[in-house]
């Protein structure tokens, strides 16, 4: 495939044209996500597979060894470990926050101690997770705290 | 280190305490007072190793290792306590392990209030970045 670059002055606006044979291809779609600054995970539900954009994702979770995709109210089971999720998110809003868990920092809607060391974080959806101390450093970090 | 200077501040206190209350007479060298201090907190510190696990703890979980947290410190540091004279006489043993539980409540309490401190914090920054996108929005 011909690949072509080319450098234009700063006042002109960006743009980037795919000529190809199939819109529909995997590729294009890559170079469509890539472009547009949104980063997807596939996640299967009912045996249909969707294409999550990070910002939908409210937190990814491994569970005896499966891995989950939790939206607003759906949970999708996506194939990725949660290094390759932790991965796929460096440098969105997703934080690793325990041991089996990614979390959207977006999402939470306030955080509060508890008893036993760590945080639960309360999402914009009413669910609850745990923060675990080790990783709160992250999420502040993250916010600019 | 934070943990190692609030537990080293929790047994001073508590033996500072007890002390006053049972012995105000007692002498102790000040260099080995505190060296006892200090190993008694690192003995706290290594006995934390009990909360060690590869999954995340559950809420009972955690309190199970609470409480084996407890007897561990309570059977490691009354016996040698007793050894390097904090307590004595039989009754003695029973206050002793009250200030042991009295210092891990208190431990967890300082714990709990320095988080609730990191909480408010990020919920305050949370709440700016919310109004941000708000803003930014409209």
């Amino acid at each position: 495939m011909k690949v072509t670059v080319e450098q234009i002055d700063r006042q002109r606006e960006e743009e980037l044209i795919v000529r190809c044979h199939d819109p529909g291809e995997a590729w294009v779609e890559s170079v469509r996500e890539a472009a547009s600054g949104q980063r997807t995970v596939c996640g299967w539900r009912e045996d249909t597979l969707r294409r999550l954009k990070l910002s939908e994702v409210f937190y990814f979770e491994v569970v005896d060894d499966r891995s989950f995709v939790y939206t607003q109210a759906e949970i999708y089971e996506a194939k990725e470990k949660l290094y390759e999720f932790e991965r796929l998110c460096a440098g969105s809003a997703l934080f690793r926050c325990s041991k089996s868990m990614v979390l959207n920092a977006e999402k939470i809607d306030y955080i509060r101690p508890s008893l036993s060391g760590r945080f639960e974080a309360v999402l914009s959806n009413g669910e609850k997770v745990v923060v675990s101390r080790k990783y709160v450093a992250d999420l502040k970090r993250m916010l600019g705290v | 280190m934070r943990r190692y200077v609030t537990i080293y501040g929790i047994i001073m206190l508590c033996t500072f305490f007890m002390c006053l209350l049972f012995n105000p007479a007692s002498e102790l060298p000040v260099v080995t007072y505190f060296g006892r201090i200090m190993v008694f907190t690192l003995i706290a510190l290594l006995s934390l190793a009990v909360y060690y696990s590869k999954e995340e703890l559950t809420v009972k979980a955690w309190w199970v290792r609470t409480v084996l947290h407890l007897l561990l410190l309570e059977a490691v540091l009354l016996p040698l306590a007793h050894c390097w004279g904090f307590w004595q006489r039989g009754t003695d043993i029973l206050i002793y392990a009250g200030f042991i539980l009295l210092a891990e409540a208190l431990w967890h309490l300082v714990e709990y209030s320095l988080n609730a401190k990191t909480a408010a914090q990020i919920n305050e920054r949370i709440r700016k970045n919310r109004l941000e996108r708000k803003t930014g929005k409209e």
